[in-house]
């Protein structure tokens, strides 16, 4: 069958060929191959895009089996598609799901989308077939399952490597818990017999010392009571930085430990002559963890004390306002300069040069003390000058947690 | 005269505690083991114990179970004296039924105190911790 234009109708139809050539224009335009196909299957119409697409000219693609476009493999089962459309002819995509493909004149393949839809002439079937060529966008789609696929597999050892270390982490973190856990425990119990042989010999129950012996037996002692603190407080800053201390809080009543602290200081202040003053005003109940704000408290109170020359004076001032607790350890001591200010929290300084040659104690008291704070939600600063005096300022919140 | 069992494996910690409580007008027995902790428990009879948690051949807890198993001793006084310092130590001990708890380096007048206060009470202590 030859490929003929169709031979324009009678004048009375200009009005109609011009209508068909601004359809025909449409046609050409379009970027997609369009075509339509007889119910043997022959090409009946088609356009430029289908020309292109397929590497055919016109009068080739004239009168072609449609099957010639489609890979040879699959041409039995395009015909057996075709027939079946017939049994139901509707506007509808080709094979959804499938993969399909398009063969051109040079026998290559390529990747395509087809709809379809119906146009009955003369009462017979035809089948308008509109056809993309999709091989730039599959090209980009398994470009990004390839780059998603390595992402994925990179992702995948990246976690698995991380796990690792987690686990290589955690290990390492309990293997240091039991081994000052153990070290602890180790480092304690001759500590026992030193501090308990030296106090039956202070008692002088097994007999009496001389002068001399009493002050050796004092120094054996002081020295292994300074051994016992320096031991419990890297225990708790380990425990502290490990994040594995944890607050017992319970109500109790502040004014009662208030109390109880400076009991504890009195009797060292006085041996330097020292007035411990009690300048508390709250008189309600704190939730929070009881042993351990005493130990918040003595440790300032002892500081105070400590860094107080003979004839001075140590006070703790307290009273709460709304959600706070306020709270000032205040002596007449030596003070602290304030460039020295942020260093004394940190672990192991001891105030300078400054303090003319009071250099006990751990170097740990005041970061330990600092974290006990905090964890509880409140906060500590200073303020002090040398020769002035220093207060000691901390906040701790009334009001339980989250409420 | 009331008397007081110290099982500790370490010679030197049972000496200063038979001394500290031999001058407080105590008579003292003492074990070197858990095991050998049960035997004189269970022989002698004594009024109040002072055991060590960490001991070879039996743990304090592990004599405490048995002693406690058996209704004579019930409401023995029995202290767990430990070196170990561990936040819920206390209260695992307290809870597995010691009826106090004190950490070395034991201040001894504490010791002499809760002593005296579990056996002047007739034995009829409750939880008398650190």
């Amino acid at each position: 069958m030859t490929g003929k234009d169709p031979v324009p109708q009678a004048k009375a139809a200009q009005q109609e060929s011009s209508l068909e050539s601004r359809y025909r224009k449409l046609l050409e335009a379009a970027p997609d191959a369009i075509l339509e196909v007889n119910q043997e299957g022959q090409i009946m119409l088609l356009n430029e895009a289908a020309e292109r697409m397929f590497g055919y000219s016109r009068g080739e693609l004239l009168g072609l089996n449609v099957e010639s476009l489609v890979p040879a493999s699959m041409r039995g089962g395009h015909a057996r598609h075709r027939a079946s459309y017939a049994e139901r002819p509707n506007t509808r995509p080709m094979g959804t799901g499938l993969e399909l493909q398009g063969q051109r004149k040079d026998g290559s393949l390529f990747p395509v989308e087809i709809s379809l839809s119906p146009n009955w002439i003369a009462g017979s079937l035809h089948v308008i077939a509109s056809v993309r060529d999709i091989s730039e966008r599959k090209s980009v789609e398994d470009r990004l399952r390839a780059l998603r696929e390595q992402y994925t597999a990179e992702l995948t050892i990246k976690n698995e490597q991380l796990e690792a270390r987690n686990l290589e982490v955690e290990r390492a973190n309990s293997q240091k818990t039991e081994f000052l856990a153990s070290m602890s425990h180790e480092l304690r119990t001759p500590l026992h017999t030193i501090i308990g042989f030296s106090e039956l010999l202070t008692e002088q129950l097994e007999g009496p010392l001389t002068e001399k012996q009493q002050r050796f037996v004092g120094h054996i002692l002081q020295d292994a009571r300074h051994l016992l603190e320096l031991i419990n407080e890297i225990l708790d800053i380990s425990k502290i930085e490990s994040g594995r201390l944890e607050l017992k809080r319970e109500s109790f009543d502040f004014s009662q430990i208030v109390e109880e602290v400076l009991g504890g200081v009195r009797h060292q202040a006085a041996t330097k002559n020292i007035s411990v003053e009690n300048k508390n005003s709250f008189r309600h109940s704190l939730y929070a963890d009881r042993l351990r704000v005493k130990e918040i408290l003595y440790n300032l109170l002892n500081n105070a004390v400590k860094f107080t020359p003979d004839g001075g004076r140590v006070w703790l001032e307290s009273f709460g306002e709304r959600d706070t607790l306020h709270i000032a350890v205040c002596d007449t001591g030596i003070g602290i300069p304030a460039k020295e200010h942020p260093s004394i929290f940190e672990k192991f300084y001891q105030v300078g040069d400054t303090t003319g040659g009071v250099r006990e104690g751990t170097g740990l008291g005041l970061p330990i003390t600092k974290h006990l704070v905090e964890l509880h939600g409140g906060s500590i600063s200073v303020e002090s000058r040398p020769g002035a005096g220093s207060r000691f300022i901390l906040t701790l919140p009334l009001r339980e947690p989250g409420t | 005269m009331k008397r007081i069992l110290i099982a500790d494996d370490r010679a030197t910690s049972r000496e200063l505690l038979r001394t500290v409580l031999e001058r407080q007008g105590y008579a003292i027995i003492e074990a070197a083991d858990g095991e050998e902790a049960l035997q004189k428990a269970r022989a002698e009879a004594p009024d109040l114990i002072l055991l060590d948690l960490q001991m070879p051949r039996r743990t304090g807890y592990e004599v405490l179970l048995e002693l406690r198993s058996d209704p004579r001793h019930a409401a023995l006084p029995i202290i767990a004296i430990t070196a170990s310092a561990m936040q819920g130590d206390r209260e695992r001990a307290l809870a597995a039924g010691f009826t106090g708890y004190l950490t070395k380096p034991v201040a001894l007048a504490q010791l002499r105190s809760q002593i005296h206060s579990l056996l002047t009470d007739g034995n009829s202590a409750g939880p008398g911790g650190n």
